[in-house]
């Protein structure tokens, strides 16, 4: 496993044995990133989520029980509890894939694999940048360590406007880095003349996707918000294709190793969940928060979210789960449940949730996630996150966690997704932390309250809908 | 109508004013006798056929109504007379309200027209050109303007190559009408070639280049003089009619035919539904749908309240009444919605819903659908339905293949990110997202694709002068365009491949160079890697054009582009013919690519490729060999190939189909028979005819589908699988407190006894009893398919159960799993999710309560026999949701 904090170079360095070249890495790395080029901080929003969540009585326990690894990071932190997100209840669906739908969008879902509005970090994009991303960021990045994936709610937590995926989940190290930090080579990169010649496609490609984003365009809002992505993508790869220098070979990067972890089909063998140690998940999960971490400490990503473990996740997990030097848990799911298949996966802990009952298992693992978001936000809080005002990354960017309900008995849609579990940090100064709050709100609300926050004029949910603002979160 | 032909063939030349008008006046006020068979509606913008009984309107029957209603200026200066509008003075008819959007958007987006005009000029002599038709904003400008100069027929058309005022405009030459009845046709295509027909023939022929960008949509239509006056036209105007593509000679001379009475029976089919029927299907039914019809649907009827069909909720429940139309404040529907008492441990409606119920009780409480369906009202409707539809990669490797010949599969798989599964189908548009990957994948493989390319072979399809001039390279760019983008250039995408021409001229490349990196940038195009299709109009459905069209057709047909054929038919303008488009898809189904797409379409439905990822139990099944499983997903593409290709037998029969196609190894995994167990090596596949009443045949005793749900034999996931995939049923969530964790098998207790349980708890039941009893007749099937008398306890198995239809109030009793795979096959509800899946596939979208009209028209026209599957699809390709697409407005307007 994965166990200490590396550092920007040397995890990029030390990972893999198959190397890629980057352009000016080392530049990059001592400088402001290429979004980045004035001291002003950027504005950054992204969306953290974690699988099952914690059930709102086990949330009172504030950093005394499930959220103790959070804990060092508290004063970085509002935590807000009692969130309700019983309008994301679509009838007739699974309530996990509502919940998780509704993380960020506070919407039912819109179909299988459509959200039912766009999450808050899209919102804050498109309003702060309207003409897309500065040179070499990327529009969005969504990223996770997860298996169960029947709908893709369940997994991607970054929704366009229309309630489409915002980008492609990238679910393997080395498809997240390649994402990231890849270069690409567009012929014969020695040769100018071929290269102002690939350039020339490129721009004829560009212009005819502009067409169809433009007045003349005799597309609809939801098909020019598609090419509009397409065209924003072009520019990264135009932006990477024809980028003035390679490092060179001595300086070329390391790609991660491929992933020893189960991968697509095979990840959910029809809902039945797989055999995975501890070892194995976060070993796999910490190096995409690293690469993801980087990434922003880079400037590489602005919005997005990254995923730890699905919504209605179905994993048997085995190992010893330490936490501060101590063992704190012996994980064998498939064991302690006595059974096989999916009943035999720590899902069925949150089934079995039982507020007179001391529920170990199910704190062990919500415990065992509190850790793993920790591991992520605390790479953006130390020193080599300190931006130009002096506060780190983790204070500077939205960082909104959230998961899809508060209670897994799947018995009471109110009481299941009311007390959905939140956090935020403060946005540079915008939102207050060190506190935890109990909000008695509609997630809706949260949610607009904190665009009102961010000076985003647009608001969130059904139009028309009567606002309540939530002015106590707000700094 | 017959009779009618022979008169009209008789018109051509001059026709005696007063005996036409006579025929006129009676035809407008016969019913529809197929008279608008004559007549091609594709493309149909605008008609007027001057029929009103009176007054100053004039109105567009067209079905689209995009020209708007006009209104007669001043009364006394025309009169209907004889089923026409005889002008006889300086009068106008100009637009009730300015500018046509509808109609100026659809011509620019087409970059093509037809006018049309069947009149009886009042004089000869009239000048100016004399407006019988214009669509203008004065006398010096316009868009187009068909007028009458003496004896000529003069047209004016805007476009970027000529003045504002249309000029030079294109005319006959005088002499060409004589009076009398005279049929005027006008059409310019999208190459800008236009030609005026006189009684259908050709009249005059010219060029009239450049694109409708420059149109004024701001502009209105009027007919017999310019808005400000100044330049009218007497004469008796009989039909009028406009179109957004070029008719074919043929379509002109079958309107000529037709005579201007055909368009009368137009107007029949453009009456619609009230906007009371409107309101309860669009905004009603769906509240009841989502929030009501748990408790209170013909199945549950909690309270005795069936609020799913109009007898029912009408005649109210254990207290009474529950709708007093009139009267909200009285009707028990709204008093629970508005003190929130209702839904019951649901979440309350909004304040928008609770004032749709108000609303709709206090206007009346019309009630216009037999049956509440809930499972049209699962996808939300809205204009984000229509996305734009990305090639998916296996089209995306298809198109390539057909347009320069390179087989790119195993490079485009390896690259391309896959498609991912949404509402059931891998071609869902709104889910085919694109990421930098995309962008790096298709730079990449465009550049393997022109590298394995002999180019200049391939540009001597298009042009036989292989030169670096201007002329020579634009006019190869527009033909390979054409193949390679499925529909013609626009002007500016011809600029952008001649500055990639132009900057290898510039370096000193070769001819060889820059059509290699012309290709590049095309496979690299919106207009290659998204099938890009007009959306923008007034919010209603518009026609496809003839490009649209054969895309439509052909990735429907067989998920790759158009052939050449396809192509030249949309060119001429034959799509927009039935009986064109009938004869292209039954040459299409006759080819091997129509077998590989209706496979695709189950392989996609059914989920077949969750069996890569089958991983049974070791515990439970420790014989398992994974190649089981790909000859499992074989038995069940071979089954339907043959049952619907080879033997064309209905396709109700995949589920009572009596034989399949096994391996030896499948066979014995089964536990079949040894006397059905195929001889030979374990992987050769070989057909298997069950006997009669035998527990297998039909796809639901495939090991591909009894594998749903994992290697459980779970009756949810089974029940689940048949309810939603085969009923369009939809189920709730669960009820409160109840632990959902699956019970397991144990002596004494089979997973149907666990289902019984649920069944006789009266929290469960509600939803269960809608599709656990489904799966009972599967219950010998163990998870992996396999047929037993007990399972691993030694309980003993049974196959009898019950099935209850969506809708239907009580469920049918079955005793076998024989007697349930012949209900599924002889169930209309079966073979109808069947229509709507594959309608689903063909359009890429989920399908909505807004469609449900166009599929049941579909529905309606089944077979006595039941639909083969080149009958289901061709139907549908000859359906107005094929022909059609939803448009939207922009914001600003």
């Amino acid at each position: 496993m994965n166990n200490s904090v590396i550092s920007r170079r040397t995890l990029l360095k030390g990972l893999g044995s198959i190397s890629v070249g980057l352009p000016f890495l080392e530049e990059m790395m001592a400088a402001p990133g290429p979004g980045s080029t004035t001291p002003e901080i950027p504005v950054r929003a992204f969306n953290l989520f974690f699988g099952l969540g914690i059930p709102a009585p086990l949330q009172k326990e504030g950093f005394e029980g499930v959220l103790e690894p959070l804990a060092p990071l508290k004063d970085k932190l509002l935590i807000l509890r009692d969130v309700d997100q019983v309008r994301c209840d679509e009838s007739g669906i699974n309530a996990h894939f509502d919940g998780a739908s509704g993380a960020f969008t506070a919407e039912p879902p819109q179909g299988e694999a459509r959200a039912g509005g766009p999450s808050i970090d899209q919102v804050i994009r498109r309003h702060c940048y309207p003409n897309g991303m500065p040179a070499g960021v990327a529009p969005t990045v969504v990223a996770g360590t997860f298996f169960r994936r029947s709908r893709v709610s369940r997994y991607v937590h970054s929704y366009n406007p229309d309630g489409s995926v915002a980008a492609t989940m990238q679910e393997r190290p080395r498809e997240l880095f390649d994402r990231l930090f890849g270069t690409v080579a567009v012929g014969d990169t020695g040769n100018a003349r071929e290269q102002h010649l690939k350039r020339s496609v490129l721009d004829s490609v560009l212009e005819q996707y502009r067409f169809y984003t433009g007045q003349r365009s005799p597309l609809g809002k939801a098909s020019r918000a598609r090419v509009a992505d397409h065209l924003d993508r072009i520019r990264e790869f135009e932006q990477r294709a024809f980028s003035p220098a390679q490092i060179e070979d001595e300086d070329r990067l390391r790609r991660p190793d491929p992933s020893m972890v189960l991968h697509g089909g095979l990840a959910d063998p029809g809902g039945e969940g797989i055999d995975i140690t501890l070892d194995q998940l976060t070993t796999e999960w910490r190096l995409m928060a690293d690469l993801y971490a980087t990434a922003i400490q880079m400037d590489r990503v602005r919005f997005g979210s990254l995923t730890f473990l699905a919504a209605g996740e179905r994993i048997r997990l085995t190992g010893d789960y330490h936490f501060n030097g101590s063992k704190r848990f012996t994980f064998d799911d498939s064991r302690q449940l006595n059974a096989g298949g999916s009943q035999g996966c720590s899902h069925e802990w949150w089934h079995k949730f039982n507020e007179k009952r001391t529920n170990e298992a199910l704190k062990a693992h919500a415990h065992m996630k509190m850790r793993e978001l920790a591991w992520f936000l605390t790479r953006l809080s130390g020193p080599d996150s300190v931006e130009a005002n002096g506060r780190t990354i983790l204070e500077n960017a939205l960082f909104t966690i959230s998961t899809e309900s508060g209670d897994g008995r799947h018995s009471d849609v109110k009481r299941e997704l009311s007390g959905v579990f939140h956090a935020i940090t403060s946005a540079n100064g915008r939102f207050k932390t060190g506190q935890i709050m109990d909000l008695g709100a509609e997630g809706l609300d949260v949610y607009n309250s904190m665009l009102h926050a961010m000076e985003i004029p647009d608001a969130m949910g059904p139009s028309g809908r009567e606002k309540v603002p939530v002015d106590g979160i707000i700094a | 109508m017959v009779q009618l032909r022979a008169v009209t063939r008789v018109m051509r030349g001059i026709f005696p004013v007063f005996l036409y008008s006579v025929i006129a006046t009676l035809l407008c006020f016969v019913e529809a006798s197929g008279a608008d068979a004559e007549r091609s509606s594709g493309g149909l913008m605008a008609l007027y056929n001057f029929c009103e009984s009176g007054g100053p309107l004039v109105r567009d029957v067209s079905p689209g109504g995009a020209g708007g209603t006009l209104q007669i200026q001043d009364l006394r200066r025309v009169e209907r007379r004889d089923g026409a509008l005889r002008i006889f003075g300086d009068a106008v008819i100009s637009p009730l309200e300015n500018g046509q959007r509808k109609l100026s958007r659809a011509l620019m987006a087409s970059n093509s027209l037809s006018l049309e005009a069947w009149i009886t000029p009042g004089s000869l002599n009239q000048k100016g050109p004399a407006r019988i038709l214009t669509f203008s904003g004065n006398s010096s400008e316009r868009n187009f303007t068909l007028g009458q100069d003496g004896s000529a027929i003069d047209v004016r058309l805007r476009t970027t190559e000529t003045s504002r005022n249309g000029i030079p405009s294109l005319s006959t030459g005088e002499e060409a009408i004589r009076g009398g009845v005279v049929h005027v046709v006008y059409t310019r295509d999208r190459q800008g070639r236009a030609v005026i027909y006189i009684n259908g023939s050709l009249a005059a022929e010219g060029g009239v280049g450049g694109t409708l960008d420059n149109w004024d949509d701001g502009f209105g239509l009027h007919i017999a003089n310019e808005s400000g006056g100044g330049r009218p036209w007497t004469g008796s105007l009989h039909l009028l009619a406009i179109y957004s593509r070029a008719l074919s000679s043929e379509e002109v001379s079958r309107h000529f035919e037709a005579g201007p009475a055909a368009a009368d029976s137009v107007e029949s089919s453009v009456a619609g539904r009230s906007e009371e029927e409107l309101f309860f299907e669009n905004r009603v039914a769906p509240i009841l749908a989502n929030h009501c019809l748990e408790c209170h649907d013909s199945a549950t009827r909690e309270g005795d309240l069936d609020l799913s069909r109009r007898a029912s909720a009408f005649a109210g429940g254990k207290g009474g009444k529950v709708i007093i139309p009139g009267r909200s404040g009285e009707s028990e529907l709204w008093l629970t919605v508005h003190h929130d008492e209702m839904p019951d441990d649901r979440y309350p409606l909004s304040a928008d819903q609770k004032a749709v119920i108000a609303k709709w009780i206090d206007d009346g409480a019309r009630w216009s659908l037999d049956f509440i369906d809930p499972a049209l009202y699962l996808s939300h409707v809205g204009v984000s339905d229509h996305h734009v539809r990305r090639l998916t990669v296996e089209e995306y490797i298809r198109s390539v293949q057909s347009a320069v010949g390179v087989d790119i599969t195993d490079m485009a798989r390896r690259l391309l990110p896959a498609d991912l599964r949404a509402d059931g189908f891998r071609n869902t548009a709104y889910n085919l997202t694109v990421d930098l990957k995309h962008i790096h994948a298709y730079s990449e493989l465009a550049s393997e694709i022109v590298r394995r390319m002999d180019v200049r072979d391939f540009a001597r399809r298009f042009s036989s002068r292989l030169k670096f001039t201007d002329n020579d390279m634009g006019a190869l760019i527009t033909a390979m365009g054409i193949w390679i983008h499925r529909a013609p250039l626009e002007e500016h995408e011809l600029f952008a491949y001649r500055g990639i021409t132009t900057s290898v001229a510039a370096s000193g490349g070769t001819y060889g160079e820059a059509v290699s990196l012309v290709i590049e940038a095309m496979l690299q195009s919106p207009r290659f890697l998204y099938r890009i299709e007009n959306q923008i109009g007034d919010g209603t459905a518009w026609p496809v054009d003839g490009f649209e069209m054969a895309s439509r057709i052909s990735y429907t047909l067989w998920g790759s582009p158009p052939d050449a054929d396809l192509l030249a038919a949309a060119e001429k303008g034959d799509l927009y013919d039935r009986q064109s488009v009938s004869g292209h898809v039954n040459r299409m189904l006759d080819d091997p690519r129509a077998i590989r797409q209706s496979l695709e379409f189950f392989r996609q439905w059914l989920n077949l490729d969750r069996l890569n990822s089958l991983n049974p139990s070791a515990d439970h099944f420790p014989d398992w060999d994974p190649s089981l499983a790909q000859d499992m997903e074989k038995e069940t593409l071979m089954f339907i190939e043959d049952l619907l290709w080879k033997q064309q037998r209905p396709i109700h029969q995949i589920f009572d189909g009596d034989f399949t196609w096994l391996t030896p190894r499948l066979a014995r995994h089964y536990r079949l028979e040894a006397s059905l167990v195929p001889d030979g090596p374990g992987q050769e596949f070989q057909k298997v005819i069950f006997p009669e009443g035998h527990p297998r045949g039909g796809l639901l005793t495939h090991g591909s589908v009894l594998t749903v749900g994992g290697d459980e034999a779970s009756m949810v996931s089974r029940g689940l699988f048949v309810m939603i995939q085969l009923l369009r049923g939809v189920v709730k969530d669960p009820p409160p407190c109840v632990d959902t964790t699956p019970v397991p098998s144990k002596p004494g207790m089979t997973q149907r006894t666990v289902a019984l349980e649920r069944l006789s708890d009266g929290s469960c039941a509600g939803c269960h009893k809608k599709f656990e009893p489904l799966a009972f007749g599967l219950e010998k099937f163990d998870g992996l398919g396999s047929y037993h008398q007990m399972d691993e306890f030694g309980n003993a198995l049974r196959d009898d159960g019950q099935i209850l239809v969506p809708g239907a109030a009580e469920p049918v009793e079955y005793e076998s799993s024989n007697e349930l795979m012949g209900f599924l096959a002889s169930s209309s509800r079966v073979e109808e999710t069947i229509v709507w899946k594959l309608t689903q596939f063909a359009l890429g979208r989920p399908l909505a309560y807004r469609d449900a009209p166009a599929v049941n028209a579909i529905i309606e026209k089944r077979p006595q026999r039941g639909w083969t599957w080149k009958e289901l699809v061709r139907t549908i390709l000859l359906s107005d949701l094929m022909k059609t697409s939803m448009t939207e407005t922009l914001e600003n307007e």
